[in-house]
């Protein structure tokens, strides 16, 4: 159990629970607060961090307008997909959502020349050249480091993820508490009212899918510059399901609730590894694996069971669902 | 190579059809999308192998056991999950996310009983029919053959037996249902005895049509699936037997060379989410759905 | 007094059966006009016609002069033609009073950049609406259920906030489906009363279904009568009840 204190195994968890804390506050947006069923969240992680990697390398572009560009980028796709699809009814459109998202990582795999292919980012520059995106970012990184004096990269990537999650959170309380606000809360609970008292639903969806798919992308952007590498297969729908398990673990329809979920969710999923007491340690490692999967899964289905509302969801809200 | 490609259309679309019509019984009768389907099929094909190879018995009857194995697995899920959820009222996201943990359970446990490696059954891999310029493999034959039969098992079931007029009728409203006196509790448990049987009987033709599996294929089985439930028109089973023959026979022939050159096949999957996708803008409700009124 | 509202040979059907069947109707500006009828006589979906929900299949519906009949709802409100509905549309998880500050029109910061560069003009209209909204709650006494979330409000209680909602919108025409059903009697009377209230005031015009038909005819200036998807009768409460045609259509042989 040496490295249940690692400080830098927990700064790891910590930077992967912020990226999923930005990534999660996208779905919050779409479905906590204006009601979309998107399932096809991770492609738009998928598509920040490939517009950044691609415009690094393939136009020397400088990293700084890079990022920019991939998320307004995600933005404008996820107006794209909304335009074609916002209209259709809510089980509907959690389906063609997800086929956008197998789209998205389809051709990421097979347009090796724009992408890499299977081989991932590392495979951007071309055949033969091991290609890196991260330069600008590493230079970044020390810099902060020697700003706050702090030893360790994981840390400084820690702070800087986190500075921008919690930013994006309290910028998504702030506008959720404004009648702009209101408006998509309104969607949420009935679109036909909504209607009736003038509001132009559609046009209200359009913005809430090009903010969500915003932050998708800016979470997009932090995995990137944290792994360094990717490849499409990094983008599975699994993690538009660790989004949805953390909003709905954290409590639907409040902006606050997605960081607390992400940790939960990044501690219960790192602190399992950890468990190796009877019956794991029953269990080779590759065994032990599936076990805390299944584990994980049980903590699901249990907290559906006794605490539906979630971390710090309302029951009385719940009810009314 | 057309007809080849249509062929081979026919056989996808069945194990589709098949998947698809035990999906939307269930979205019909209790509006649960049940994410654990595809690793319930995972679930079937591995029951089979274990009847089929470990313990060496007859290909036919190692299906007919997996698929008693399934049915039996999905009422079990019924009476300790489902229905002690419903019971406390839970709302259709709070159901929607047990299926994914349930999905997760299911697949690791596959996963660590049998591991991760491919599989195949103990069935003749050389076994080939010729009909004028189609070939069929044996697999490819039983999976059409069986489909048919199941296909039209399922249509009588639903159309002409009493059984298949209750689950409708309690589709259609269960409230108004258990007040008529329909006993909805045994509807719904018969339901998805049916809906087991089928995605057993869909796991193994996919795995034979395969050639090879492992306990990871339910999901990518799942999204085609859903896909053809939803081409059909959610909630009607007959529509989700029709997307799934349009969805299998459509992709196949979608890499035909005539049409446009083909598609490189490695994109099969995604000309069965751009259909989806292009049909849905022109009839939103499906091909065989009720049109949304307010 | 013009027509604020024609309705001309709307025809909509479904799955082959017409619903309406050529139905045409005016509605004079500033009149409380009820459109009664059997039930199935079409006059659900007369209204989802004329607000916007459902396309006819023929026929035309002119507001203020202008064509509506292919525009969409969100359009027809904002130019001033509000309706409620039959089962009211509560925004359950909202609270009460901000499901009528939702209805005040004109507020700047419904568009999100305006909350930050119109901060002030978003702040005024805000208390404006808020003090309107509380006016409103008062009448269909529910001010002490402002800070509940809708949900919570009982059937009759729900289509009260349903109706405030609508007069939150300051329609020039109402179309109010149903307004007194699961509405306690002593209520109907005020309600009723207000309404009257705003069309002396502010020339508020008001189209309502109805089955009250003490409603009906106490309050209206005009009746109008649907059976079987066409307007069979169109007069005075005292007029419409004397036509043999329309005592016919509720007594005879009925949807």
């Amino acid at each position: 159990m040496s490295t249940l204190a690692s400080g830098e195994f927990w700064a790891f968890v910590g930077v992967v629970a912020g990226i999923y804390t930005i990534f999660a506050l996208g779905l919050q947006l779409e479905f906590g607060f204006t009601g979309l069923l998107n399932f096809g969240h991770v492609a738009f992680m998928a598509i920040g961090a490939y517009t950044m990697a691609i415009l690094v390398v393939k136009t020397g572009l400088s990293m700084w307008i890079a990022a920019p560009v991939a998320i307004l980028t995600s933005a404008a796709i996820g107006i794209l997909l909304g335009l074609s699809t916002v209209r259709l009814r809510s089980d509907y459109f959690a389906i063609v959502t997800i086929a956008f998202s197998e789209i998205i990582r389809y051709v990421a795999t097979n347009e090796d020349r724009l992408t890499g292919g299977t081989q991932g980012t590392i495979n951007l520059a071309g055949a033969g050249e091991a290609s890196q995106y991260n330069g600008e970012w590493e230079r970044f990184q020390s810099w902060v480091q020697g700003v706050l004096h702090i030893g360790s990269k994981d840390v400084a990537m820690l702070v800087v993820v986190w500075a921008v999650a919690l930013a994006c959170t309290g910028g998504l309380y702030a506008a959720i508490r404004t009648p702009w606000g209101r408006v998509l809360k309104s969607i949420r609970e009935d679109e036909d009212a909504a209607r009736s008292l003038g509001k132009n639903v559609f046009a209200y969806k359009l913005q809430s899918l090009a903010f969500g798919s915003a932050l998708a992308g800016t979470a997009g952007l932090f995995y990137a510059w944290q792994f360094s590498f990717f490849s499409p297969g990094d983008f599975a729908p699994l993690l538009t399901f660790f989004a949805w398990m953390i909003v709905i673990l954290g409590g639907l329809g409040r902006a606050w609730s997605v960081p607390v979920g992400a940790l939960v969710f990044g501690v219960i999923f790192a602190g399992t590894r950890f468990f190796d007491f009877a019956p794991f340690s029953w269990f080779d490692s590759a065994d032990r694996a599936y076990l805390r999967l299944i584990v994980i899964g049980l903590v699901i289905v249990g907290l559906v069971f006794f605490r539906p509302q979630g971390i710090l969801g309302k029951r009385d809200e719940m009810v009314l669902e | 190579m057309f007809l080849q490609l249509l062929v081979n259309g026919l056989v996808t679309g069945s194990v589709f059809a098949i998947a698809a019509v035990g999906v939307s019984l269930i979205y019909g009768i209790l509006r649960l999308v049940n994410f654990a389907y595809g690793d319930v099929m995972a679930y079937g094909a591995c029951m089979a192998f274990l009847f089929n190879v470990t313990l060496g018995l007859q290909m036919v009857l190692s299906t007919a056991l997996a698929m008693v194995a399934t049915a039996v697995l999905s009422v079990t899920l019924e009476l300790v999950l489902w229905r002690p959820l419903r019971a406390r009222g839970a709302g259709f996201m709070s159901l929607f996310l047990a299926s994914i943990g349930l999905a997760l359970i299911l697949r690791q446990m596959l996963l660590l009983v049998a591991g991760p490696q491919s599989r195949a059954y103990d069935v003749n891999p050389y076994k080939v029919y010729v009909i004028g310029s189609v070939r069929l493999s044996g697999s490819q034959a039983i999976a059409i053959a069986v489909a048919v039969v199941a296909i039209v098992l399922v249509g009588v079931l639903l159309s002409s037996t009493s059984l298949g007029r209750t689950m409708r009728a309690v589709a259609d409203d269960r409230a108004l249902a258990a007040v008529a006196g329909v006993d909805t509790g045994r509807v719904i448990v018969l339901t998805w005895i049916v809906s087991g049987l089928l995605a057993g009987l869909a796991g193994v033709l996919a795995a034979l049509v395969q050639s090879t599996f492992d306990p990871n294929f339910g999901f990518a089985l799942l999204l085609p699936v859903f896909a053809a439930v939803v081409l059909g028109g959610i909630g009607s089973p007959y529509g989700a037997l029709l997307g799934g023959f349009v969805l299998g026979v459509v992709t196949e022939l979608s890499t035909w060379g005539g049409f446009f050159g083909g598609v490189n096949s490695v994109y099969k999957p995604v000309v069965a989410f751009a259909i989806l996708i292009g049909v849905l803008l022109v009839r939103p409700q499906g091909l065989l759905g009720r049109a949304r009124v307010v | 007094m013009s027509a604020i509202l024609e309705v001309r040979d709307v025809v909509r059907s479904f799955g082959g059966v017409r619903a309406v069947d050529g139905a045409s109707l005016d509605v004079a500006e500033g009149s409380i006009t009820s459109l009664i009828g059997p039930n199935g006589a079409g006059k659900s979906t007369l209204f989802n016609v004329v607000s916007g929900f459902l396309r006819p299949d023929a026929g035309r519906v002119v507001f203020e002069g202008r064509r509506i009949e292919r525009k969409p709802t969100y359009r027809i409100a904002q130019a001033g033609l509000v309706r409620t509905f039959q089962t009211a549309r509560a925004l359950t998880r909202l609270t009460v009073l901000d499901n009528l500050l939702l209805a005040a029109p004109r507020q700047p910061g419904e568009q999100l950049l305006r909350n930050v560069i119109s901060r002030g003009a978003v702040m005024r209209r805000e208390l404006e609406s808020r003090e309107r909204a509380k006016e409103l709650l008062a009448l269909v006494r529910l001010e002490g259920h402002a800070d509940d979330l809708a949900g919570t409000l009982s059937g009759g209680q729900r289509k009260l906030l349903d109706v405030a909602r609508a007069l939150m919108a300051g329609p020039r025409l109402v179309l109010l489906d149903e307004p007194m059903a699961g509405v306690n009697p002593t209520l109907r009377v005020q309600l009723l009363q207000h309404i009257v209230a705003l069309r002396d005031d502010l020339g508020l015009t008001v189209l309502l279904v109805e089955h009250d038909l003490d409603v009906v005819m106490r309050a209206s200036d005009r009746v109008v009568v649907m059976s079987n998807g066409v307007v069979i009768a169109e007069g005075t409460p005292a007029e419409v009840r004397a036509d043999p045609k329309v005592v016919d259509a509720y007594l005879g042989t009925g949807a």
